[in-house]
């Protein structure tokens, strides 16, 4: 194994690289930190806007009846015409 | 100088960790963000399918129940109108009668008590069952009860 010579300075470059390193590290960690509570702050919303989607969806699930009531509707007004066609011929015998 | 290099590589080891852990961490709750939006994104499509429905069906509601309110004027008013032609009239009477109070005419108790009785069958005189009956065969003159 080799040993190398390294003076003084060197050697105080080095801790101070070091201690750079341990610096950007902390700061890296809180970073990250802060990036996993926001992300957390994010699921936890997306989850709300899940759960208040589904509830919009329950709310508009019957939203199919609408074409039936208006089928529904359609059949009333026939029915009235009937009704319109039987009352003009029972009127026009009474007065005759 | 030994311990420089086994520091620098703790130090480097360290940080790779971190970097691991942390980006496994966030990989995982991103992983599951991604998952719930997908879900978010199902349930919007199928909230405007249904909501697809809601305004040809409303605007069809609209117009067909604008024609049946149209018509209904018209239908119940030819229904009176057969009523009113199949509904027999009570025939008029032939000389009208004089119009009386419907509370009849007042019995006088000042008449009564001078054996005055007018004739008052027409009304019958608003008196009660009590006094129907038939007059006395003598009734009291006004001299009689002077005296």
């Amino acid at each position: 194994m080799h040993t190398l010579a390294m003076n003084s300075t060197e050697h105080t470059l080095w801790v101070w690289a070091l201690i750079i390193g341990l610096i950007v590290l902390v700061a890296v960690a809180a970073l990250l930190s802060l990036l996993i509570y926001l992300v957390q702050i994010i699921d936890r919303r997306v989850v709300t806007v899940r759960d208040t989607l589904k509830a919009a969806k329950a709310n508009t699930a019957d939203t199919v009846l609408i074409p039936q009531v208006a089928a529904g509707v359609d059949a009333v007004l026939a029915e009235g015409l009937q009704h319109h066609l039987f009352l003009g011929r029972v009127l026009g015998k009474v007065k005759s | 100088m030994t311990v420089l290099v086994v520091l620098t590589v703790l130090e480097i080891v360290v940080l790779i960790a971190a970097l691991a852990f942390y980006l496994f961490w966030v990989g995982t709750l991103l992983a599951r963000i991604a998952t719930n939006l997908e879900e978010c994104a199902e349930i919007v499509r199928a909230i405007v399918a249904d909501a697809a429905l809601i305004g040809p069906g409303a605007g069809h509601i609209n117009e067909t129940g604008g024609v049946v309110a149209g018509a209904l004027p018209l239908l119940y008013g030819m229904a009176e109108e057969i009523v009113t032609d199949v509904t027999p009239r009570p025939e008029a009477p032939a000389e009208p009668e004089p119009a009386r109070p419907a509370s009849g005419t007042r019995r006088s108790r000042l008449l009564h008590a001078v054996g005055f009785s007018p004739d008052l069958s027409r009304t019958n005189g608003g008196a009660s069952p009590r006094d129907r009956r038939p007059p006395t065969a003598d009734p009291l003159r006004p001299s009689q009860l002077l005296r």
